[in-house]
């Protein structure tokens, strides 16, 4: 826990999960706008392979990561089942490509396990712990951290 | 030139009602024993507001007011006073009566005279006599707060100085500083400076010390000639019998010190020793014997003019010039001096009863002395104000304010319904025309009316720049008067639209903008001629379209930024500075909040207002302020808009199934490109020969990271045009025209290299908008302009 950032320590205590591959993770329900299916996106030239591009939300131009292809999980295949998160992050709007949303899980602070450091894709600062929920193993994304940061190049080197 | 400017007032009238409802709102809300200064700075902003669009409008009175009103909350945001819970309620007072006032502008009954000059006492007692209320100088006029007392009290002195002989030859040039120095401090000229003398006397009071009196007066003079000693008492009482209770024996005030009086002659037997010290504020007493000036206190208002025998009187006209010697009094308050800022609330000259009483209904021109033809001025605003009344009274029926939130909305949800008609024509698409013939002719109809409906919506919220632009004529010729400078106002580009929320938005910081121009930019006729300029200044108001930005410019060609005295004043306000600075960071010094090289607070600029505000205000809307000047030979200030929600003309063109929109205003022509007028350079660069020209090929595929078309000759290039120069863009096919609205891609997103927006196409698909100038830079790929690009 010590890694995470003190701000965003969620209260709600309700978990959105979600599949990538054949990992499970979570992030907090509150962030969460809606979901929807997958629809193709339009292109941005120069943006790295992850960003998808952008759709169109009811007249809101909305950039789309496939976090699959960020943190090389799974296939990224996109048929009727690929799913995208509406998160909102901040003022922002932004949409995750995820495999399958599967629960809403509620997960108190001791439930969750710091994540072991190593060196992988997803950087353990944006891991607010591991949750254990019947046999399954809850991946708690601090998706905020996560979606602000430099390296989703979401938003202007400059800004941040 | 002339403007109707009576189909600005609405816009007006809604504005300054927002202003007053905001800083009600934000007075109620004060506390009252530790105010956040963040408050008080809003509540000023929403007079300094008022008080400019009044202004623009001519509605002086309402300007006369909010200077007031402004001057003590200035003090209070400056912590040079406490705020006090009398402030409050004076402050309130002061919204009620400028509501009042704008109800009168709007076609309601006139504003109540009376309670108007009561709050502008009042709130003049609370800014200037404020200190004086507090117990030990509750009578300070006859004793003389001693001359080495620090800031604060109020005191009389004699103030002398010598005015550059360029100067004192001027008789325009004295009497415009003479009136500003006056509205400055209360002060009585003794002796007007002239060529043959050049000496300016005037005793003087004031809350200044003498070091702050001496910096105000360097604006004026050399300060080595300037000469500050303490007036004596008994040479004030004689010279002008300012702020003193001039009473004789028995007068019955005793019940007048409810509301305060700071200046009390107390002469043995007087019942106003009673007065309680606490009392804020000062008061002008000049009660004839027997006078019941008790009635007139509750009012908590300043002057006084008791005429003996008129027991029923009571504070119905503070002032009626003529009337008895008290009358005299009134033209000797320095405070109430017609100063040329419009600060004059008692027009008439001693002895002109009837000038007051004609001018007060009008309510138009209060004070607007030094403008060289007071009288035309006068007779046009009454004429003006009829005319409005009666539009604004039409106007008010005729059109209503809508939350901007609620016309985005209604934008997205027809944007949402266009392609939800294209689907349904789509589907149809499959029918069989005879069966479904009803089916189908409806489908038409739904989006001929579903366009309609588009357009309806899309105009709501599009506007000429010229709506703002025009506004300003008025604000330069009267500004240019008052400060006695010869201006040329020009507008370009006053067709670039603007959404609405954008126009509402930058027209308080151009105002702003443009008075700093006129008034610290450009110089006097005479400097500017000793300058080998000519006479008369130029102010250039400009708007264009820009690398997906719009730039409003106001260029001036006056003196530019003193970069010496920026840094010195910064350095003066403890701000981080160095000598090393550029330029650029310099001029943004001056948006820093409360920064004002100016030496002299006047009506027109100088509280450091402005800058700060314009710079919060267009940040606020996304965009950036610019500042560019040059000495001698004037400055520019550009304001920088990112296009939320403009509306484009574009050309749809198709790249390798990709959309993308090229603004039609960079198309100069599009053709399809024979085999032979392509021609290749260094190997791999290519050209084509259009009509003598040879212009580079830029293929759109390669501006966006993908491998360059193998051949050139199944495509279409569009020719465009950019502050880059020319270019051929190649792209695969041309799809339509298009209005399009622009969409942010920066909200959610970042900004993107050669892109300059998104728009959302017909079929729901978001298809990104074309910069131009980037597209062009990055196409011929010079590599440093890449990385900036």
């Amino acid at each position: 826990m010590d890694n995470s950032s003190d701000g965003s320590i969620v209260s709600s205590g309700e978990f959105l999960t979600f599949t990538l591959g054949r990992e499970e993770y979570g992030i907090d329900i509150l962030k969460v706008q809606e979901i929807r299916g997958y629809e193709t996106p339009t292109r941005i030239a120069n943006a790295p392979a992850f960003i998808k591009g952008v759709i169109n939300l009811r007249g809101v131009i909305v950039p789309i990561v496939d976090l699959r292809i960020k943190f090389n999980l799974g296939e990224p295949t996109y048929d009727q089942f690929t799913v995208v998160i509406i998160l909102n992050i901040g003022k922002r709007v932004v949409g995750i490509v995820v495999d399958g949303v599967s629960d809403v899980i509620q997960l108190s602070p001791g439930n969750l396990r710091p994540a072991p450091e190593f060196g992988s894709a997803l950087d353990t600062r944006y891991i607010l712990g591991l949750g254990t929920l019947d046999e399954r193993m809850i991946i708690v994304v601090d998706i905020e951290q996560l979606m602000s940061s430099q390296e989703m190049a979401l938003v202007e080197a400059a800004a941040a | 030139m002339t403007v109707d400017m009576s189909q600005f007032y609405q816009v007006f009238f809604d504005e300054a009602g927002e202003h007053l409802a905001n800083m009600e709102s934000l007075l109620l809300d004060l506390d009252v024993e530790a105010p956040d200064l963040e408050d008080l700075n809003a509540i000023f902003r929403a007079a300094h507001s008022i008080k400019g669009g009044s202004g623009t409008f001519g509605f002086t009175d309402m300007t006369s007011v909010t200077h007031i009103l402004e001057t003590l909350l200035d003090k209070l945001r400056k912590q040079e006073l406490a705020l006090r819970p009398e402030m409050v309620d004076a402050f309130l007072a002061a919204g009620d009566v400028l509501r009042a006032q704008l109800e009168h502008h709007q076609g309601g009954p006139e504003a109540d005279p009376d309670s108007i000059q009561a709050v502008c006492a009042t709130l003049e007692s609370l800014a200037t006599g404020g200190p004086a209320a507090s117990p030990a100088e509750s009578a300070p006029a006859d004793t003389g707060t001693g001359p080495g007392a620090a800031a604060g009290p109020v005191r009389e002195l004699a103030v002398s100085f010598d005015l550059p002989a360029e100067v004192a030859g001027d008789p325009a040039a004295v009497a415009n500083l003479v009136d500003g120095f006056c509205e400055t401090v209360a002060c009585d000229v003794l002796a007007r400076p002239s060529a043959e003398a050049p000496r300016f006397r005037a005793h003087v009071t004031t809350t200044f010390a003498d070091a702050e009196l001496r910096d105000l007066l360097a604006f004026y003079a050399d300060a080595g000639t300037i000469a500050i000693e303490p007036a004596g008492a008994a040479a004030a009482i004689q010279d002008d019998s300012f702020g003193l209770f001039d009473d004789a024996p028995g007068v019955p005030v005793g019940a007048a010190e409810d509301d305060g009086f700071g200046f009390f002659d107390s002469a043995p037997g007087a019942p106003a020793q009673a007065a309680p010290p606490e009392d804020a504020g000062f008061g002008f007493f000049d009660a004839a014997p027997g006078a019941p000036a008790a009635e007139a206190a509750d009012d908590s208002f300043g002057l006084f003019d008791d005429a003996p025998g008129k027991p029923e009187f009571s504070h119905a006209t503070p002032v009626k010039p003529g009337d008895s010697p008290a009358a005299i009094e009134a033209e000797g308050y320095g405070l109430f001096i017609d100063a040329p800022a419009g600060m004059g609330l008692f027009p008439g000259a001693p002895g002109s009863r009837t000038a007051a009483a004609a001018a007060a209904p009008a309510a138009s021109n209060f004070g607007r002395r030094a403008s060289d033809q007071p009288s035309v001025e006068v007779a046009k605003g009454g004429r003006r104000e009829t005319d409005k009344t009666v539009t604004s009274a039409s106007a008010e029926a005729s059109s209503i304010r809508v939350s901007v939130d609620k016309v985005d909305q209604l934008i997205n949800l027809v944007g949402e319904l266009v392609i939800t008609q294209a689907m349904i024509a789509d589907a149809a698409g499959y029918l069989d025309p005879i069966q479904a013939e009803k089916l189908i002719s409806g489908i038409d109809l739904l989006a001929r009316n579903t366009r309609d409906l588009q357009e309806s919506v899309m105009s709501i919220r599009m506007l000429p720049m010229s709506m703002v632009f025009s506004r300003f004529p008025r604000v330069v010729r009267d500004l240019a008067g008052k400060l006695n400078k010869q201006v040329d106002l020009k507008t370009v580009g006053e067709n670039t639209e603007l959404d609405k929320s954008l126009i509402e938005k930058i027209t308080d910081p151009l105002t702003h903008l443009i008075r700093n121009s006129l008034d610290h930019g450009l110089e006097t006729p005479d400097r500017r001629v000793a300058a080998g300029k000519p006479a008369k200044g130029t102010i250039t108001l400009k708007a264009s379209h820009q690398g997906g930005n719009i730039v409003i410019e106001v260029l001036d060609d006056g003196a530019g930024l003193n970069r010496e005295r920026i840094l010195a004043k910064a350095r003066e306000k403890g701000m981080n500075v160095h000598d090393g600075m550029s330029d650029g960071e310099v001029w943004q010094l001056i948006m820093a909040p409360g920064f004002s090289t100016a030496e002299v607070v006047t009506d027109v600029s100088g509280r450091g207002v402005g800058m700060d505000v314009v710079k919060k205000n267009i940040e606020g809307l996304g965009g950036r302020v610019e500042l560019e000047s040059s000495p001698g030979h004037g400055t520019r200030i550009a304001i920088r808009l990112p296009l939320t929600l403009a509306i484009l003309d574009g050309m749809s063109v198709g790249v390798d199934g990709d959309v993308f929109i090229v603004p039609l205003t960079a198309i100069v022509e599009s053709l399809q490109p024979q085999a032979d007028d392509i021609k290749t350079m260094a190997g791999n660069s290519r050209v084509i020969h259009i009509r003598g020209e040879y212009l580079p090929i830029i293929p759109l595929t390669k501006v966006f990271g993908e491998p360059e078309p193998a051949a050139f000759d199944n495509g279409i290039i569009v020719v465009v045009e950019s502050e880059e120069g020319k270019a051929a863009l190649f792209v695969d096919a041309l799809l339509g025209q298009h209005q399009v609205v622009i969409k942010s891609l920066e909200a959610n997103y970042r900004k993107v290299p050669g892109i300059s927006g998104a728009t959302i196409m017909g079929d729901g698909n978001v298809a990104l908008i074309l910069d131009i100038a980037a597209v062009t830079r990055i196409g011929l790929d010079h590599p440093a302009k890449r990385m900036a690009a």
